[in-house]
């Protein structure tokens, strides 16, 4: 019984091990909430030039009835682009609390990936996370959709809208913060 | 070569004999193929395997599940036995990544942000399911770091947005 008195963490190969996070909320019990489908509707979609990547996404989408997807952003110049960091919040109410957007100015974005969702008022909004190449070197990030202008090039997009479900923003508490949640599809 | 309509072949090799189905496992590294020219190693595995792609899904994993083990149980509960991951983005609470020179470097968060994440899942013989995933993550300062994720050592600070798009292998012994 000697070794069963080890801790676990002398017995792992890396150190130190990986850490678990006390979240302010009760732990749901349900830890991958997954929804799959038979196929799904794909689309090249291309980022027009002086408009904001949140609307160079949501117009064209909506327009053709896509509401969810998941994108991949295959690189290209902004003409201003904002990133947030994900420090540990110091009010305590979440993990994490998201920087006040910084502005790289004029940057490559040198790929992404992204994700076209709807608010709880029934909104879109885009989630984006990406690597990106500035004056003073690569970073990588969370994208501020609504801030970011798409440079003077469009940008070429690949789109996977879902069907048969959809992604909304619902409040987890676990995390205390709202995130994207695969949902029931409604029809209108 | 060309595979009948709605029906994959098996993939070969020019390395590999007539009717040799091509191993995943090793390829020989400095192997000569006839498409490449002459006196240009290549590495034999050309086309390793060939297929269709199937269903697609999407999945948000909680916090403080690993990532790698998470999409392996992702495709367990999608019913994919062998997938590749199309697109992720989240947070992990701390990094672990083993660099280009086989060394394990952790990132240190909360929060490190998952930028990019490439990779797929396999059905091994034993009946295991294998993710080998590499990325790119920011850590709170906005550095990038890459390399590949070392399972088990990769807790989700956040949440975790994943999708997969399933592959059907011709191969029987893969399906």
């Amino acid at each position: 019984m000697t070794a069963h008195v080890r801790t676990s963490s002398s017995l792992h190969f890396v150190e130190p091990r990986a850490r678990v996070i006390k979240h302010p909320g009760p732990l749901n019990a349900q830890r991958i909430q997954s929804r799959s489908a038979a196929f799904a509707r794909h689309f090249r979609l291309s980022l027009g030039p002086g408009t904001t990547l949140a609307d160079a996404v949501i117009v064209p989408l909506l327009q053709i009835g896509v509401r969810s997807a998941s994108m991949t952003v295959l690189g290209g110049q902004f003409a201003e682009l904002h990133y947030c960091l994900a420090p540990p919040d110091p009010t305590h109410q979440a993990v994490i609390a998201y920087t006040r957007p910084r502005n790289l100015g004029a940057a490559l974005m040198i790929f992404g990936n992204a994700t076209l969702a709807t608010l709880p008022d029934g909104k879109a909004v885009v989630h984006c996370h990406a690597a990106v190449g500035a004056s003073d070197g690569v970073h990588g990030g969370h994208i501020v959709p609504h801030l970011s202008i798409v440079g003077t090039e469009p940008i070429s997009v690949l789109v996977t809208a879902w069907t048969g479900f959809e992604l909304s923003v619902r409040f987890d508490s676990e995390t205390n913060i709202p995130l994207i949640q695969p949902t029931p599809e409604v029809l209108p | 070569m060309s595979a009948a309509p709605g029906r994959p072949k098996q993939a070969r090799t020019a390395a590999a004999g007539e009717g040799t189905p091509v191993s995943l496992a090793r390829p020989p590294e400095e192997a000569r193929t006839a498409a490449a020219g002459e006196g240009t190693p290549v590495n034999a595995a050309l086309i390793v395997e060939e297929g269709a792609m199937g269903r697609v899904a999407y999945a948000r994993v909680a916090p403080n599940e690993d990532l790698v083990h998470a999409i392996e149980k992702f495709c367990l509960s999608a019913g994919f036995k062998n997938a590749f991951v199309r697109g992720a983005l989240g947070s992990l609470v701390d990094a672990c990544l083993v660099d280009a020179h086989g060394n394990q470097r952790r990132v240190h968060g909360p929060a490190v942000e998952i930028v990019s994440l490439a990779g797929e899942v396999r059905l091994l013989d034993d009946g295991s399911l294998n993710a080998a995933l590499t990325g790119v993550v920011a850590d709170t300062a906005g550095s990038v770091h890459g390399g590949l994720f070392v399972a088990g050592s990769n807790t989700v600070c956040m949440t975790l947005e994943v999708t997969l798009e399933e592959w059907l292998p011709a191969s029987a012994t893969s399906s």
